[in-house]
């Protein structure tokens, strides 16, 4: 078997066959996320002086987020920690029946996405997160404040859509092979093509468990938690609301 | 790499300890590359195919402490090296518990038995012959169940328990020593741990590349057999396609608790059937308290089975197990 970035194998006619990703790329992205995550977390701290007054959290409150869509977000990240966990047990050498475990996850993670993805589409203000122009120039001028999310908070949630609807494709094809109580494994998908869908699967897994730290990171940064803490209860608060956002281009109703 | 069998051994770093100090130290520095060496009968075969290609060999026959079989207040106690012949033939064992005799008895050949060690036979890798001809199969690495394709060719492989891989367990003394609520003894430096018999053996939705839990660094120094089922009756019948030096098709191992004709306790293990021994719990359930016979043993027969997913070509396990749990309970 080769190694690298994919492993793959000599078949019995001695054709090169994809196995899948190489998995001590797990230990290069946690290494290097946790040496960014850490990096940035110096550079805020050095920072830190220099930064101006917290917004208050007391006074008018403003909804951020619905409890629909906030029991949807927490399900979201129960599913995707748990396929995480389930699916990294047995990479890192522990002995669990973890297979089950993976498969739910997934098609829990499946049907929140495809309730997420039908909301946005007509109950909610989809606009709100597309990426234009004018967000790419945000980062650069502190004058522009965003709307609803922030260029960060956008990118973030399209990284995320492109990587989690990747690992859900390459999940169900391979969901396709194994027994459930749906229907009897097949195992019938030809060596390279399942390779191939092996590969994009771990890819795609590197990618989550990078975007789930970084997420995670900034959630419980302190200027950054009350975003958290608007998932949670659903509000901020208007001074907070003032500070981060353009009340021009996001005016949200009042938190009951 | 597909095997190409060579008649010479590769090179391999040779360890030979003597004491148990040493042999779980080497265990413990070599890790992964450290293969443990009993008789060799599961090793050799790897070895010479070149699809197992570790660095060193621990061989742990040299081990006096882990040789023999001695009695315990609380029943006997056998050395994972101590050979499948001496098992077969040990007075205690045969007076005690004849089933392990037995199922020793019948393993492979008796130059085999002669050189092969208990510790071999219970921690030996599966028969499956994609696996075994190299094939990166799940349990090789890869992703996929070659035995478990449309065309795959699995007479010998599981009824139960698959879980992407549908290899067996291959041993006979297993499912005897499960049926007679054995212990492993575990050892690694600094510690030992102790295993039921039962739990000592894993499937392949825990853990598709190994079939126990031993870990790396640690060895199956002992095997303890307490008195639970001393003397009790039993039975153990092994199906092969031969008679002398082959794996078993399916074999059962049982024990009887009797009294005055009424079961009241027993254990039946069928081996061959999943990845790991098989306990039939819901047939030991249906017999207890019952009156041994005829009837009883056609009545339940069919419990044995229940749950099986046949494969293409291993249906007639099905009844051959039924048969054997039949036959175990008839007495």
């Amino acid at each position: 078997m080769g190694e690298g970035i994919v492993r793959y194998k000599y078949d019995v006619w001695g054709e090169e066959v994809i196995l899948g990703v190489s998995w001590d790329l797990l230990w290069v992205v946690a290494v290097a996320v946790l040496i960014l995550l850490a990096a940035h977390a110096i550079i805020m701290a050095v920072l830190a002086n220099k930064k101006m007054d917290k917004p208050s959290s007391e006074g008018r409150r403003v909804l951020r987020h619905e409890t629909i869509d906030r029991l949807f977000h927490w399900i979201m990240a129960g599913s995707i920690l748990l396929l995480i966990l389930t699916g990294v047990a047995p990479i890192i050498g522990l002995r669990i029946a973890w297979l089950n475990w993976h498969w739910i996850a997934g098609l829990v993670l499946t049907f929140v996405v495809i309730f997420h993805i039908v909301r946005s589409l007509f109950w909610q203000d989809f606009k709100s997160m597309i990426l234009g122009p004018r967000d790419f120039g945000e980062p650069f001028d502190s004058a522009k404040k965003p709307g609803k999310y922030s260029f960060e908070q956008k990118g973030m949630h399209w990284a995320v859509t492109v990587v989690v609807l990747a690992v859900i494709v390459t999940g169900l094809l391979m969901f396709i092979q194994i027994d459930t109580p749906f229907w009897n494994r097949t195992n019938s998908m030809p060596e390279s093509q399942l390779g191939l869908v092996f590969l994009l699967h771990g890819l795609s897994t590197l990618a989550l468990v990078a975007l789930a730290a970084t997420h995670i990171y900034f959630a419980l940064r302190p200027e950054k938690l009350f975003y958290t803490r608007s998932m949670i209860s659903g509000w901020i608060s208007e001074d907070e609301m003032t500070a981060n956002h353009d009340t021009s281009r996001w005016s949200p109703k009042e938190a009951d | 790499m597909v095997a190409t069998s060579h008649d010479v051994m590769p090179d391999i770093e040779l360890y030979q300890p003597t004491d148990e100090a040493t042999a779980l130290a080497l265990a413990d520095t070599l890790g992964a590359d450290g293969w443990l060496l009993g008789g060799g009968q599961d090793t050799y075969g790897w070895l010479k195919d070149r699809n197992k290609t570790p660095a060193a060999m621990i061989e742990l026959t040299q081990v006096d402490a882990w040789k023999g079989i001695k009695e315990t207040a609380d029943g006997i106690e056998i050395g994972a090296v101590t050979t499948i012949t001496e098992i077969a033939t040990n007075p205690l064992i045969q007076s005690k518990y004849a089933l392990l005799s037995t199922a020793a008895g019948r393993v492979a050949s008796p130059q085999i038995r002669n050189v092969g060690t208990l510790g071999g036979n219970l921690v030996q890798d599966t028969r499956c012959w994609y696996y075994r001809r190299g094939l990166d199969c799940y349990r090789a690495g890869g992703n996929i169940c070659y035995a478990d394709s449309p065309e795959g060719l699995n007479r010998e492989h599981a009824l139960f328990g698959a879980s992407r891989c549908v290899a067996v367990s291959p041993s006979d003394t297993a499912p005897a020593l499960v049926a007679l609520d054995a212990t492993m003894v575990v050892s690694r430096v600094g510690g030992q741990r102790l295993i039921t018999a039962q739990d000592f053996f894993v499937g392949p939705a825990r853990d598709i590349l190994h079939m126990t839990v031993l870990n790396e660094g640690e060895i199956l120094t002992a095997v303890r057999i307490p008195n639970t089922w001393a003397n009790a009756e039993f039975y153990f019948e092994k199906v092969a396609d031969r008679n002398v030096w082959d794996f078993a098709l399916v074999n059962v191992a049982a024990a009887f608790k009797v009294s005055g004709g009424t079961i009241e306790d027993s254990r039946i293990v069928c081996g061959a059937v999943e990845c790991t021994p098989r306990r039939l719990n819901a047939v030991e359930d249906a017999i207890r308290g019952q009156q041994r016979s005829e009837q009883l043993a056609e009545d339940v027969a069919s419990i044995a089975s229940a749950g099986a997913r046949p494969l293409n070509y291993n249906h007639f396990k099905v009844p051959l197990m039924e048969n054997l749990v039949k036959r175990a309970i008839r007495g």
